[in-house]
């Protein structure tokens, strides 16, 4: 239906702008899933983003060499995760709290190191990869996001440490007496969200030529959003891979559909904020429909998975 | 628990190709989303001016920074007013992002225009460099960029920039007003400009920097330049600060409509009015009462309508193959005259078409525009 409506959308050049036009953030809803379903949230992702990018150009504008630079930025990607994870694993404070400090402060250390200023002039070879095709029609950052989808598949669903963040996930006191290092398996998860967002900072940096202070701003609904809508708990401990997959080749091919259909940008929002009540309202209506027959009052047990309507 | 999650998302799925064909417009039919630049032959022999021939169907876009302020509507009527004096079968698109998505909603609409099958996006930009690789490939794509009111600074991805007017001559123009403010004696003023990104902005404030030095602006000192990303309130409330943090301030000068007019406010709100001028790029109609209370004594601007008109007359040409855009071309602009394609001397890389002149207005001249 949307190939009749709008001409080209079936483009494989289409398909691939499309990807490209949000691959950074798809690669974070990535690592943010296992975030979510370890029972922790990571609100400093986008911030994350946009300091590993400004590090990178203001390391590289001071004549640093960019291979340099670019692990500098992954280094403070990871020790910003580190330092979340610390607050919340080891100190025991709501995640909620945690990151959403660091939203505020990681973009601050941006802003100052550029302060209003915008940083281009990136090494040929660094904008090349981010902007020009590297095999066939793809560019880098596509390739990157398809092995993160296999190593994020595996590593979620078919490992040990996977089925670990499952389990710190559903509850933490059940993990702990079944020997799980829970602190260990969450230090784990913010760190892995710190380097993962970071990397990403760094391929919209290669992808955009130039970064500013607010590069990524606002990156983190949008990110949090493609998690949620893949059918992963906000409380932990349920959801998949593939849902998140899913999830992120609808929001994108949704909203590329409107815009190619001239939609403007808050028309796209509203589609997607519906689609995200509609996500969580559906299956706890499901829920309570196959509940209801059998006994008189609602089996909170037999639903515990899906979270309340009322959150 | 976790098989369970899957059905509800199929549905969405299906959900959201459903909405995706309900919201789109019957404009972007494959029909009209080819445009036949085959007009050569119609175009006058090489030694006058090239004339359009009206008639021929080009999609259009207009892209501004973002919708919503009086500029860049004015503009949009002008481009009305070409497009239905060459009689383009294509109606144009006038879509752009929201304020605060500026950067990357230009880049988007950037990509999606050769897929949209439009001719040639014309963009007042406002994404500085980082627009420069969607627009590559949107000209790779058969896509032709012409920038107006705000150029791709590195003009790669661009064919044209239609100038609103010189921009070395904008900063003499401000240190002039700020002088004529200050007097003789001189002292300190300050700069509220739109966002950093912004390349005409920037072009501006340099430009500004460089008509300084002249000795006749000695005692103009300039003690520093502030962002209000042409949002009202954030504008406002950094014209409030730089009073703060500057007691002896003279005058705030912003070269663009929405700082000026939010400038204009705060001094007026805070009756500061006698101390602190406001002076630089405005709408006669935004600003008419803070000229005639004393607020913002005089200001410049050009006309948007004409800009408008005058970009989407030359995107026209360019499409239909009546110009190439290359250095030297001189083409008919319907009403405006004739125009000549020039070097940018802001832009070593960039070719340039310049529209006119400033015009300064104050309670002499300002009611009479502002109707």
């Amino acid at each position: 239906m949307t190939t009749l409506a709008v001409p080209g959308y079936l483009n494989p050049q289409n398909q691939i702008n499309l990807l490209e036009l949000s691959v950074e953030k798809a690669i974070v809803a990535l690592v943010l899933a296992f975030v979510i379903v370890s029972g922790e949230i990571d609100l400093s992702i986008a911030s994350v983003m946009g300091l590993a990018a400004v590090l990178l150009a203001w390391l590289g504008q001071r004549g640093a060499p960019f291979e340099v630079a670019i692990v500098a930025a992954l280094l403070a990607g990871a020790l910003c995760g580190l330092f979340n994870g610390y607050w919340v694993a080891i100190v025991g404070l709501p995640s909620l709290a945690v990151t959403l400090a660091g939203l505020i402060a990681y973009r601050g250390v941006a802003l100052l190191l550029v302060e209003d200023r915008s940083i281009g002039g990136f090494p040929e070879w660094f904008n090349r990869l981010g902007q020009q095709p590297l095999v066939g029609p793809f560019p880098l950052a596509l390739l990157i996001l398809a092995a993160f989808l296999v190593i994020a598949t595996v590593l979620l669903q078919f490992s040990g440490f996977g089925r670990y963040v499952y389990v710190v996930g559903s509850n933490r006191e059940v993990a702990r007496f079944s020997g799980v290092r829970v602190t260990r398996v969450k230090l784990a998860v913010f760190a892995m969200s710190g380097v993962v967002s970071a990397f990403a900072g760094v391929l919209l940096a290669a992808r955009l030529g130039a970064v500013r202070g607010s590069t990524a701003e606002g990156f983190e609904l949008d990110i949090v959003t493609m998690v949620l809508l893949g059918g992963v708990s906000i409380f932990g401990g349920s959801g998949s891979m593939a849902g998140v997959i899913l999830s992120i080749l609808v929001i994108l091919n949704l909203r590329n559909g409107l815009a190619l259909a001239n939609a403007t940008g808050n028309t796209q929002a509203g589609v997607i904020g519906a689609l995200l009540i509609l996500s969580v309202l559906v299956p706890n209506l499901v829920a309570a429909a196959r509940s209801r027959p059998r006994r008189g009052r609602p089996a909170a047990a037999a639903a515990g998975q899906s979270p309340p309507v009322a959150e | 628990m976790r098989t369970k999650q899957r059905v509800p998302l199929t549905v969405f799925a299906a959900l959201a190709i459903v909405v995706a064909a309900c919201g789109s417009t019957p404009a972007a039919s494959p029909s009209q989303a080819t445009a036949s630049p085959t007009v050569a032959a119609a175009s006058p022999t090489p030694a006058g001016p090239a004339k359009a021939t009206p008639g021929q169907a080009v999609k259009m876009m207009l892209l501004p920074k973002f919708l919503g302020i009086l500029p860049f509507a004015q503009a949009n009527k002008g481009a009305q007013d070409a497009s239905t004096e060459l009689k383009n079968p294509t109606a144009f698109a006038f879509v752009g992002p929201t304020a605060d998505n500026s950067v990357q909603g230009q880049i988007e609409f950037m990509t999606n225009a050769s897929t949209q099958g439009y001719k040639v996006v014309m963009i007042s930009n406002n994404a500085g460099d980082q627009i420069a690789p969607a627009a590559t490939a949107a000209q790779a794509a058969g896509v032709k960029v012409v920038a107006w009111d705000s150029p791709i600074p590195s003009a790669k991805g661009e064919n044209l920039f239609v100038a609103q007017v010189d921009f070395d001559q904008t900063g003499k123009v401000m240190a002039d007003m700020a002088l004529t403010l200050m007097g003789a004696d001189g002292g300190k003023f300050a700069i509220l400009s739109a966002s950093p990104d912004a390349a005409n902005q920037n072009a501006w404030i340099k430009a500004l920097n460089d008509a300084l030095k002249d000795p006749k602006y000695a005692k103009l000192q300039l003690v520093d330049t502030v962002y209000g990303n042409d949002q009202s309130e954030k504008s406002y409330t950094q014209a409030q600060a730089l009073v703060a943090k500057y007691p002896d301030l003279k005058v705030i000068m912003a070269p663009t409509t929405v700082g000026i007019a939010a400038a204009a406010k705060a001094m007026q709100d805070g009756n500061l009015c006698n101390k602190v001028k406001v002076s630089g790029l405005g709408l006669p109609s935004e600003m008419v009462s803070y000229t005639l209370n004393g607020c913002a004594p005089q200001f410049a601007l050009w006309s948007f309508v004409d800009l408008g008109y005058l970009t989407y007359y030359t995107s026209y040409l360019l499409a239909t193959g009546a110009i190439k855009g290359v250095e030297g071309e001189q083409f008919v602009g319907g009403r405006l005259g004739t125009f000549t394609i020039t070097k940018d001397p802001t832009r070593s890389a960039g070719l340039r078409v310049l529209m006119g002149g400033f015009k300064i207005y104050d309670k002499s001249n300002v009611e009479a525009e502002a109707k």
